[in-house]
């Protein structure tokens, strides 16, 4: 829908909780990447400055959630107006859980720091997370455009994440059976790769809004599932 | 899904279908104000016209019960069957079809004479009771049905019209149902009404719909939503799209119904 609404202040509220997202969005996305470099560079204070940053995420999901209550309220959103405000609860919840892995992410970095490192495993959780990183900046992008396909595209690449994530554990697990010393850092290393396993589920679930709200259908195909440890084949 | 209201609203595609209208146009001298409707009303179910001023979802719904009659330049083409039966067909008298097919209007419109008058009026000129205590019966009920009788059983000789307005809408509800009919059309029921009596009206219609098949004009969109289970959009005389009213309001086909009821210049 490109007309505008009678009431201006319609448009101008949606507009603004949209913005919101966009916002969101944004500070996810460096937190993600802070995480991710603290990690393999061992920067207690990068990793102390992401998990600071959190409350900020924390507090845009709030006021999203005020904002999109009141919409609803005042003015009874229909048809794709409905769609977006019902969008923008649920992308915001999804944000602010992948602000809640890399806040984890984080708090882990800070134990690790003190430990030698195993293996190269925090290289390859890099690449993992950067991953994930530039799929949600496409589904924020598909989001900002209105692109069914882009975001049909980061759901499809969810795979990719799983697949690093099916490496990673059974690298974790070799280091583990080498030599018990490295459990506890390795421990931590298999949850980050998780944090980062499940920051991509729910980047689906924001690709997934994104073609909800703008054809007002759910997407049918089953999502890709690649990950295969739960299921024993890891 | 263990809310009531969404197993109680979800629409059978078994329902009978009480008016079957089809390729139906209306012209007003040489104006034409409906082009090629067809529409299948049913049972037992809510049906919400909605659409902006002079989109014809008056002109159609007085098509059901030929109340269009009466204005002389109308003329009214197509096919109208209320039970398979053609309404505009020569033998079928208007009067006879207009007590099975009641209308409550936008203004309340008591007659002016006792409550009990009001309501016994329909019945007295149908025939429809044999004796005095058959028709009190008679009006007993249809005040009940039209959620009026305790607030008014203690003063039935009381004129209609010192009634408020949401009850005087009532009485006409209960007026238009004392005939027994099939369907009920209602044009704009609720727009001289307060909230509260507007609710009462709503709730009404809910309960109506177990009995009849209700047809509603209503400008107010949020009450096509609220009280009905199908919608029909109607835009400069075309029936745009008619469907079920929770995917008309979460996900209309038509840009012109997407417009409109969100609110856009369309």
């Amino acid at each position: 829908m490109t007309e505008h609404h009678i009431a201006s202040a319609f448009d101008r509220d949606l507009e603004a909780i949209q913005a919101r997202i966009m916002k969101m969005g944004g500070l996810v996305e460096a937190a993600i990447k802070d995480a991710a470099r603290s990690l393999e560079t061992r920067d207690e204070e990068l990793a102390e400055k992401v998990r600071r940053a959190d409350a900020a995420i924390d507090e845009l999901e709030d006021l999203i959630n005020a904002e999109t209550a009141r919409v609803i309220a005042l003015r009874a959103p229909t048809a794709s107006d409905l769609r977006i405000v019902l969008a923008v609860m649920k992308i915001a919840a999804n944000l602010e859980r992948i602000g809640d892995y890399a806040k984890n992410i984080a708090k882990r970095t800070v134990v690790l720091a003190q430990v030698p490192p195993v293996g190269d495993s925090a290289a390859a959780l890099r690449r993992m997370a950067r991953e994930v990183a530039r799929m949600l900046q496409d589904a924020l992008d598909a989001y900002v455009q209105r692109d069914v396909e882009l975001a049909a595209d980061v759901i499809e690449r969810d795979r990719d994440v799983d697949q690093m994530y099916n490496a990673l554990f059974r690298e974790l697990l070799t280091f583990m059976m080498e030599d018990a010393r490295n459990i506890t850092p390795a421990m931590h290393l298999h949850f980050i790769a998780k944090n980062i396993e499940r920051m991509g589920d729910h980047v689906t679930n924001i690709a997934e809004q994104l073609i909800y709200q703008v054809t007002g259908q759910r997407p049918t195909e089953e999502r890709p599932k690649a990950d295969r440890t739960s299921t024993g084949g890891g | 899904m263990n809310d009531m209201r969404f197993v109680e609203r979800q629409v059978t595609t078994t329902t009978e279908i009480k008016f079957a209208a089809r390729n139906v146009n209306v012209f007003y001298g040489d104006a034409q104000a409906i082009h090629d409707v067809s529409v299948d009303i049913e049972d037992k179910t809510v049906t919400a016209f909605i659409g902006p001023s002079g989109c014809g979802k008056s002109t159609f719904l007085r098509c059901l019960n030929r109340m269009n009659d009466t204005i002389p330049i109308c003329r009214v083409e197509g096919d109208i069957r209320l039970d398979g039966e053609d309404i505009y067909d020569r033998r079928v008298d208007p009067v006879q079809l207009r007590a099975r097919v009641g209308m409550v209007f936008q203004k309340p419109n008591p007659f002016p004479k006792s409550i009990y008058d009001n309501v016994a009026y329909g019945p007295r000129i149908h025939g429809l009771a044999a004796s005095k205590a058959e028709l009190d019966e008679i009006v007993e009920r249809a005040l009940r049905r039209g959620a009026l009788w305790d607030e008014v059983k203690d003063r039935l000789d009381a004129p209609g019209t010192g009634l408020s307005g949401g009850q005087q809408q009532r009485l006409c509800i209960a007026r238009a149902v004392a005939t027994e009919p099939e369907v009920l059309l209602m044009d704009e029921p609720c727009s001289a009404l307060d909230p509260i009596a507007t609710a009462q009206v709503e709730e009404l219609i809910d309960e109506l719909r177990e009995r009849y098949s209700v047809v509603i004009v209503t400008h107010s969109m949020q009450q096509a939503a609220r009280v009905s289970q199908k919608t029909a959009f109607f835009h400069l005389g075309h029936l745009v799209e008619f469907g079920e009213t929770g995917q008309i309001f979460t996900n209309p086909e038509d840009p012109r119904t997407e417009s409109y009821i969100t609110g856009r210049i369309g």
